[in-house]
């Protein structure tokens, strides 16, 4: 009986090893038969409109490129400080990713030292003949082209239910500065049992690109890209905190338990009047089958920034030691081209950062919001979503939004963010 | 002559040493002990080291730090705050969410112990369905931290949650809680109360149960009321349980970083809330300070450390280290 045991035992033993073994040998062989590396990329987008935008890319991608090997590789827990401490690791391990998802502009800066010039090799003539100034400057770190941006969300929109605003007598185009977004709020509130304007607090997020929104239009242009260059005058940011403060009494009575899905859903639903986020709050809309464009929601410029178009981007970085130089730059040449942008932009609900980009396939919503993007004369960087900022000084931004979301002190935390550059 | 004898017997004298040295059993299980020992010392006590040295150096951003100039330059900016050498930027003092932690660790560790034993005692009294109460104040520690946040977010809801349901029948107006300065830790440390409350329950439960019977009726026959008998007899003998539920309770107290980032979506819960964990986070991670981000798990570490301490200090008396 034991000798029976032993001999099973050791048969388990023996195919174990053999299976590690092959296992091994598996995992050794899978390099490089090809002479190329395969592409790896990096990114967070593992579910939803990003899952299905990044899909459609490689795919359009691979169709153009059937040679080019492809690595895929979603870091799971979708969320981009996750990703940006995988790839954060593995610089420091020196073992970069062929490109993984970032925001361009000063986002950069964090792992400065690691990207390559990608001039001429990627960003050809005519990349840099039809992307528009504020999207070819965030392609840039310290003047270098250093990443392809492959799509815009905008963050200066005011979205609204459009039988609510009816019911409460608002003209959304009436509208023409923050104070007549608070005026409009108070209409709604009067008129209507809805919540004026859905917004979330539990996370400082959406409250800060909220004021750099009414920053925007209080300030002016000149106003703005003075405070993201740290010489923000604290009366402009005290002013635009306030009216954020006004604002705030027609939040819902439990903004700070709420996410944005929440709050996006009062407008949907008909509870809520106005929102105020970038423009992956429509993507939510178009997926409801009795919620549509111009019926039931619309979508104005944030009152008074009209003329800017104020840039959330992704984009893709090349790295300088790069595992598969020339499959990447072949790969960063496709999303720079309108073909790419385009089968990317029509599932992420963005717009592409092309002016040539033949838009005719993006829904109706998307298009006017392309005809405001390529006829803005502005396109400033938005502070929140990491362009118009270095990491450390977006982080002393998040900090003092923290705390003004405890106390909203309006005076206080205009000297905190514009102490946030020193 | 006698030198050589001298010799000789000093010869075997060093080979016996060497062969009982062999033949010790510690040396013998060698093989067993050994891989784990230095695998531990590498990974665990190597890193601490490795830690506390990168908190001496500059290294920010990606690279690799500088050995070369080692200097305390990272606490004194912890402690007094001011613009460092590696930065262009100010930076704050750790001194708001040192207080916070060691706040919250307090707080949630005096709480926990003291319903956990009312509990355990309650349990104790031979009542119906114990196992079931067991259960139901036991369960809430399997969840894990991403779930209880979210969870709490919903309880704390001004309009719909059940506290609030709760407050309002009677009487009072809503209360905000998740961002309300004054409350915010409180409510953090409510739900993590209740998340291990019910451990220490069982802790203290299962040293009841080793207190033998003679010792409760010893009290009766003496005339002690139930509550001097568990002031003067039983409690004085659960101070072990005691110890080791309070080691368990202050280092997740430590650890609640899980709990505020799925709370406030990210390391950035406010001032208020602010603890030792996600400050850390955010100069590690968020600033690529780490150096800075070394220095703060340093002070992190010497405080679990100062709870550690007395309890490994007792054990040691006690001869049981």
């Amino acid at each position: 009986m034991s000798g029976n045991h032993t001999t099973t035992r050791r048969k388990i033993l023996k195919g174990a090893g053999a299976a590690g073994i092959a296992g091994l040998a598996g995992c050794s062989g899978g390099g490089g038969d090809s002479g190329s590396e395969p592409i790896e990329l990096l990114h967070a987008w593992s579910s939803g409109d990003g899952n299905a935008a990044i899909g459609a890319l490689i795919k359009g991608f691979q169709d153009a490129h059937p040679d080019v090997e492809f690595a895929e590789e979603p870091v799971n827990g979708a969320a981009r400080g996750n990703l940006d401490q995988v790839v954060s690791n593995r610089l420091q391990a020196n073992d970069p990713p062929s490109t993984f998802q970032s925001w361009p502009g000063k986002t950069l800066e964090k792992f400065g030292e690691a990207y390559a010039d990608i001039e001429g090799d990627v960003w050809t003539d005519d990349l840099k003949s039809n992307y528009l100034p504020g999207p070819k400057r965030q392609a840039q770190l310290d003047g270098t082209y250093v990443t392809v941006p492959l799509n815009i969300h905008r963050i200066n929109n005011l979205f609204y239910n459009v039988p609510v605003l009816e019911e409460a007598g608002v003209d959304p185009d009436s509208l023409s500065s923050p104070a007549d977004v608070v005026d409009a709020c108070e209409a709604v509130a009067t008129n209507t049992d809805a919540v004026p304007f859905a917004q979330q607090t539990s996370g400082a997020w959406s409250t800060v690109q909220l004021w750099e929104t009414v920053l925007l239009a209080e300030a002016g242009i000149g106003g703005y890209r003075s405070f993201i260059e740290g010489n923000g005058d604290t009366e402009q940011v005290r002013a635009a905190l306030e009216n954020v403060v006004a604002l705030s009494d027609y939040y819902p009575g439990d903004a700070s338990s709420i996410s944005f899905t929440e709050a996006n859903t009062m407008v949907m639903e008909g509870d809520a009047a106005f929102i105020h986020q970038g423009d992956w709050a429509a993507g939510a809309y178009s997926g409801a089958d009795e919620f549509n464009y111009g019926d039931d929601w619309g979508q104005v410029t944030y009152p008074g920034t009209s003329g800017s178009y104020l840039l959330n981007m992704d984009s893709f970085p090349y790295f300088a030691d790069n595992p598969s130089p020339e499959a990447t730059k072949t790969f960063l040449s496709y999303c720079g081209s309108a073909e790419g942008q385009v089968l990317f932009n029509r599932e992420k609900g963005s717009i592409p950062p092309r002016k040539d980009a033949d838009v005719s396939s993006l829904n109706a919503f998307q298009q006017d919001q392309y005809d405001d993007f390529t006829s803005a004369e502005n396109q400033p960087p938005s502070v929140q979503h990491g362009l118009a900022v270095s990491p450390g000084v977006s982080t002393n931004i998040a900090s003092a939004f923290s705390s003004f979301l405890e106390n909203y002190d309006a005076e206080e935390t205009a000297n905190e963010l514009v102490d946030a550059f020193q | 002559m006698l030198e050589t004898l001298k010799d000789r017997y000093s010869r075997t004298g060093e080979e016996s040493t060497v062969r009982s040295l062999l033949d010790r059993e510690s040396v013998r299980s060698a093989p067993f002990w050994g891989p784990p020992f230095l695998l531990v010392a590498l990974f665990v006590y190597g890193a601490v080291v490795w830690n506390g040295v990168l908190s001496l150096t500059d290294f920010t951003g990606i690279g690799s730090p500088d050995y070369g100039t080692l200097d305390f330059e990272n606490y004194v900016v912890a402690f007094t705050g001011g613009t460092p050498t590696w930065s262009d930027l100010t930076v704050d003092p750790i001194w708001n969410s040192a207080q916070n932690t060691v706040v919250l660790m307090i707080v949630f560790a005096a709480v926990c112990l003291a319903l956990g034993l009312v509990l355990a005692i309650l349990v104790d009294r031979g009542i119906r369905f114990e196992n079931t109460f067991r259960t139901i104040y036991l369960l809430p520690m399997s969840l894990s931290f991403v779930v209880t946040a979210k969870f709490w977010l919903y309880m704390y809801n001004p309009q719909t949650g059940l506290i609030n349901i709760g407050i309002q029948a009677l009487g009072f107006g809503p209360v905000e809680f998740v961002q309300n300065p004054e409350l915010k830790l409180g409510a953090v440390a409510f739900a993590l109360i209740w998340q291990f409350s019910g451990y220490a329950m069982i802790v203290y439960l299962a040293a009841l149960r080793g207190i033998p019977s003679s010792h409760f009726e010893a009290a009766r026959v003496d005339g002690a009321s139930t509550v001097r008998m568990y002031r003067r007899v039983i409690v004085p003998q659960l101070r072990t349980a005691t110890v080791s539920a309070l080691v368990v309770i202050t280092v997740f107290a430590l650890k609640a970083f899980d709990f505020l980032f799925s709370m406030y979506g990210g390391y950035q819960p406010g001032p208020s809330a602010d603890i030792l964990a996600t400050r850390m986070v955010r100069e590690a991670y968020a600033n690529q300070n780490w150096a800075y981000g070394s220095t703060i798990a340093v002070v992190l570490f010497v405080m679990a450390l100062f709870i550690i301490a007395p309890y490994i200090y007792s054990q040691y008396r006690r001869g049981e280290l």
